[in-house]
């Protein structure tokens, strides 16, 4: 049983505490936040003047608007200065994103998932760690360095290139990482070493999980929150934001689902133009909480389809379809905007125009499992327009349920082809783009995979060019792949014995002792015994890095300045620094930078200046701001004309200053950003003259039939193993925890919630296998296996589950695949069949603690 | 409902409430730092199953829900364990909630907290669970309010 700390008292910063603008580290949301420090010792008072709230504490505050300070609000670091100080995180009363102090229960938590020795975050890393024989023990940087350096020397000089150096690093905002530390993983790794085998935080290869949208000209970042409050119908595809994005969905769109954002209609909206509170319909295989929290407010506007694994293109081309046989494009628009001559492709093969629409329509329920008349409401109300002449407002939100589907870039193709179609991209209140998970902060030299098997592609699966035995030098930075990784028993299997064959090897005929022992005996050990030398760059001491052999310290969150944008406004904001890192943990830039710094010390000892020179990409990094304009500086030119945008990166800051963020703070400026008048500007929604593409026009794309489910599913659905393993399991988020819970495993309030890894089981599938709420099960198929603590609940339908996909106790990848989509290799994590079975006896500790109560039921 | 306040106890600040359920566990909380009143929410002849019953503690500006559910619950009193109390004000940010199918219900951004399980929130944007009202039956069965596990959201103190 947890033992959870409550307080009933929370210390008032006095009215000198330093105040910094931050940005939450977790979702994609972005939700502003505001930090407070002081030294110990001291406290503000009540009244307004006396603390640095500027708040009269006297009277209790009001709801929906009021001060939000709780008790996972407040924490207290130690400096480098030796110093104790007070840290008080709390939402923004300034943001456009988290308008009235809104907050999630992640970002609830910011405060209390900062480093101490005195709380469970003391499990932070402060120093180098090398294994020592058996055991992890500390060493300084330099020697550190000095081991990785030569080994990764020793590979390129043996090899003559870089092709056993495989990599695996974050790519992403917030969380600590942000434009800055992108910017030197990508310089180390892409402009000074050429790494070729380097895969994305949470994939086995380096690729866009979009790339069906992007290759058409559609970046998936093209709206903005406010048209959410905009739109007419909110179409969430396998996207929970509700869970996922909290802040959006209360904020953004559950007040136009209610009506409440009229006002902002009437001024944005033409003259004229009919609106009401919005539709919306929930695509997924899950009633989702997104789904029933809107049915709460009027079930008459909700419209949820629920098509079978793996068959949503299918789904998405169905209801453009419809679009077309009711005439709800327009042709003008589309001549104007689109490639005429593609769309003759599309017309063929997506819409299949050849085959009679009632035979079509037949076919596609037959396949997705949703009856014609959804689909043909759903197309209604994407598509239909408004009286004459006004066309219908959708904004389209996908997330993961479509990128991890099987046949991602169809999958994503045939969306954003569906929005097109209904000229719902580019004017406000429409937009087609993802719902993000993270936030985003890349800027990077060009990357070795331009794009899917369309275009140079597709990418390395370094997952498996390593689980065959290949490659030499494992580097993985800011992730967990022995939770995130698909088909992960097998990986963490075979990467453990990789590494363990080295450990094994450094011991025969006596442990290495002086530094230059330690890189000549690693480089002949992985050539003795095909073995694996594993770096790990972490915050913590992860599943991962317990395999490793040299683990390095990183900095977090709030240690350091850096820069991200969220998902649902590309709003750029700067995220101050207000506390020191542990011990000797530095920003992933500085690391990179000293790697490559030691790594031209090697070669220029050799008399080779021309290839140190490459790796002293660094040595004038002194700031993060030097970091950050650097990055910057890697953009094209942007003194272009607004109507030029969709030639931008999505991304784009070139021209922005820490100074200039510092001064528009909160309200922060949206990427992609131009230079007008010699200042930056930013860009509230794309694509409303010029899709991104050479000729401006968005570039139809022809989806393949349906072909059924690929062998490594398939095998599931014949005879007896169709018998042996009768469930389908797909998988997902929750909104207690976030990704791999790499700091919520150290907080009561979140283990006590979720102690387990869980999954969802209909009452009908619960009461034929005997199984309630809280009792432990085994889920299992060929892949792999797990235990999972069990929630009844008529979220999925019988012999559907859905399982938590990561939790620090446990991952459903185990049991996921190892298929990705032969144009862009990205995995199917959400569909594969298993096999399920009551674990006997129980633990009575756990049912008593954690909550067994529907988690989409408001009623 | 009318309170009345027949007396308050001491807590002292920093000695833990080594409090103990029926199934003799130690409890989700350390103590309260605070010192609060002792106020009467009701009598135990009088509550019956589901049917929540609000009152203000510790002072007139806060509002408590009480609640018999039927089945035992962490913190509960009276002889099935199974009556609680919490502060009425959700944790994520301030709205009343309402007691509703056997859960606390925010009604405006829909967090919802299991009061069998110290109102923690099982879903929803809240932080934290709601601040459980430590009660006690006095031997005429009158329900005491003794203190509160957690803060009230809105305040900076609870007393």
């Amino acid at each position: 049983m947890s033992n959870m700390n409550r307080r009933d008292a929370l210390p008032i910063p006095p009215a000198n505490a330093t105040v910094h603008n931050t940005v939450c580290q977790y979702c994609t949301v972005g939700c502003g936040y505001k930090v407070y420090t002081w030294p110990v010792g001291t406290q503000g008072g009540l009244a307004a003047n006396q603390n640095a709230f500027g708040v009269d504490l006297r009277n209790p505050q009001t709801p929906l608007g009021g001060l939000v300070y709780t008790e996972t609000m407040h924490s207290i670091v130690t400096r480098k200065d030796g110093q104790q100080y007070h840290v008080v995180i709390v939402p923004a009363g300034d943001s456009p994103i988290n308008l009235k102090r809104d907050h999630s229960s992640r970002g609830a938590t910011n405060a209390v998932a900062t480093w101490s020795d005195a709380r469970a975050t003391r499990e932070r890393l402060k120093y180098p760690l090398l294994r020592i024989g058996d055991q992890f023990q500390v060493i300084p940087w330099d020697e550190a360095l000095t081991i990785l350096a030569g080994v990764a020397k020793g590979i390129r000089d043996k090899d003559g290139n870089d092709d056993n150096i495989a990599v695996k690093a974050f790519d992403h905002g917030g969380s600590g990482a942000g434009f800055e530390n992108n910017w030197g993983v990508g310089k180390l790794f892409f402009d000074a070493f050429s790494v070729k085998h380097i895969a994305i935080h949470n994939r086995p290869a380096y690729n866009s999980e979009v790339w069906g949208s992007r290759e058409r000209g559609v970046h998936e970042l093209n709206y903005d929150a406010i048209d959410a409050r905009l739109a007419d119908t909110i179409v969430l595809w396998g996207a929970n934001p509700y869970e996922t994005a909290s802040v959006f969905y209360t904020e953004h769109m559950l007040p136009n689902i209610q009506g409440a954002t009229s006002g902002e209609k009437q001024r944005n909206l033409l003259r004229g133009e009919p609106f009401g509170p919005a539709y919306l319909i929930v695509v997924d295989p899950r009633r989702t909480s997104s789904l029933t929290v809107a049915e709460q407010v009027d079930k008459a506007r909700t419209l949820h389809l629920r098509p079978n694994l793996g068959t949503d293109y299918i789904l998405a081309n169905a209801i453009a379809r419809v679009i077309w046989e009711r005439r709800y494009y327009n042709m003008q628009y589309l001549q104007n905007r689109t490639d005429m001559q593609k769309f003759e492709e599309y017309k063929e093969k997506s819409l299949k125009l050849d085959t009679p629409y009632a035979e079509f329509m037949a076919r596609v329920t037959q396949i997705t499992g949703v009856p014609r008349a959804d689909i043909e409401k759903a197309a209604d109300w994407i598509a239909k327009p408004k009286g004459a002449n006004f066309p219908r407002r959708t904004l389209t939100i996908y997330e993961k349920g479509m990128i991890w589907n099987m046949k991602n870039y169809d999958q994503i193709a045939a969306l954003v082809q569906m929005n097109v179609l209904s000229q719902n991209i580019g004017r406000a209140g429409t937009g087609c783009g993802r719902l993000g998970g993270h936030q985003e902060g890349y800027v990077r030299p060009p990357s070795p995979t331009p794009g899917s098997i369309y275009n140079g592609g597709p990418p390395v699966n370094v997952d498996k060019y390593l689980t065959d035995g290949k490659g030499k030098l494992y580097w993985v930075i800011g992730t967990n792949p022995y939770l995130s990784t698909p088909n992960n028993q097998l990986f963490r299997k075979r990467i453990r014995e990789r590494t363990k064959a080295l450990s094994d090897y450094l011991g025969r005929s006596g442990e290495p002792g002086r530094t230059e022992e330690w890189v000549s005996k690693i480089l002949e050990g992985l050539e003795a015994t095909g073995g694996l030398f594993m770096v790990v760059q972490d915050i913590y001491l992860t599943h991962t890095a317990m395999d490793a052999h040299l683990v390095l310290p990183a900095s977090a969150w709030g240690e350091a300045n850096q820069t991200s944008i969220n998902c649902n406004s590309r709003l750029l904001r700067l995220y101050e620094k207000f506390m020191d890192p542990p011990g000797e943990a530095k920003q992933d830039w500085e690391i990179c930078k000293l790697v490559g710094l030691k790594m031209a010390e090697l070669y220029r000892a050799e008399g080779k200046g021309d290839v140190a020179a490459k790796f002293e990409f660094g040595k004038n990094w002194n700031t993060d701001e030097d970091v950050f304009l650097d990055g910057g500086n890697s953009f094209p030119n942007n003194a272009i004309p607004a109507s030029e945008e969709a030639t931008l990166p999505a991304e784009c800051y070139r021209g922005v200053t820490y100074a200039f963020l510092r001064q528009v703070g909160q309200q922060g400026i949206r990427t992609p950003v131009r230079i007008e008048n010699g200042r930056p500007v930013g860009t509230l929604r794309r694509y409303s003259v010029k899709f991104g593409t050479k000729d401006g026009k968005f570039s139809w794309y022809g989806t393949d039939d349906w072909e059924g489910y690929p062998p490594e599913v398939a095998k599931y659905l014949e005879g007896d193993m169709a018998k042996k393993y009768p469930f389908w399991m797909t998988t997902g988020r929750a909104q207690a925890i976030w990704q791999t819970m790499y700091n919520d495993r150290f907080l009561p309030e979140k283990m006590t919630v979720m102690p387990m890894p869980y999954i969802e089981m209909h009452p009908q599938d619960a009461q034929a296998l005997g199984i309630k709420g809280g009792d432990l099960v085994q889920v299992w198929n060929e892949e792999g296996n797990g235990t999972f603590m069990v929630y009844v609940t008529d979220a999925v339908r019988p012999g559907l589950i859905f399982a938590l996909q990561y939790h620090h106790l446990g991952t459903s990848n185990s049991m996921t695949s190892g298929y990705t989509d032969p144009k862009t290799t990205i995995p199917w994590y959400k569909g594969t069949r298993v096999a399920i079975r009551k674990i006997r006896g129980s633990l009575p500790d756990l049912q008593q603690t954690a909550s067994f109560l529907q988690q989409n039921k408001f009623d | 409902m009318i309170l009345s306040r027949r007396r308050t106890i001491q807590v002292l600040s920093g000695v833990t409430m080594a409090s103990l359920t029926g199934a003799g566990r130690a409890q989700f909380w350390f103590a309260p730092s605070l010192t609060y009143p002792a106020v009467r929410v009701g009598n135990i002849r009088n509550l019956q199953n589901n049917q929540p019953v609000t009152f203000n503690y510790p002072d007139a500006r806060a509002q408590g829900i009480l609640v018999k559910l039927g089945r035992p619950a962490l913190g509960g009193v009276g002889p099935n364990r199974d009556i609680v109390a919490f502060s009425a004000a959700c944790t994520h940010m301030g709205c009343p909630v309402v007691y509703k199918n056997g859960r606390l219900l925010c009604p405006c951004h829909y967090s919802m907290f299991d009061p069998a399980k110290a109102a923690q929130v099982y879903q929803g944007l809240a932080g934290t669970g709601l601040p459980q009202i430590q009660l006690r039956v006095a031997p005429n069965g009158d329900i005491l309010a003794n203190a509160i596990n957690g803060l009230i959201w809105g305040r900076v103190r609870n007393v």
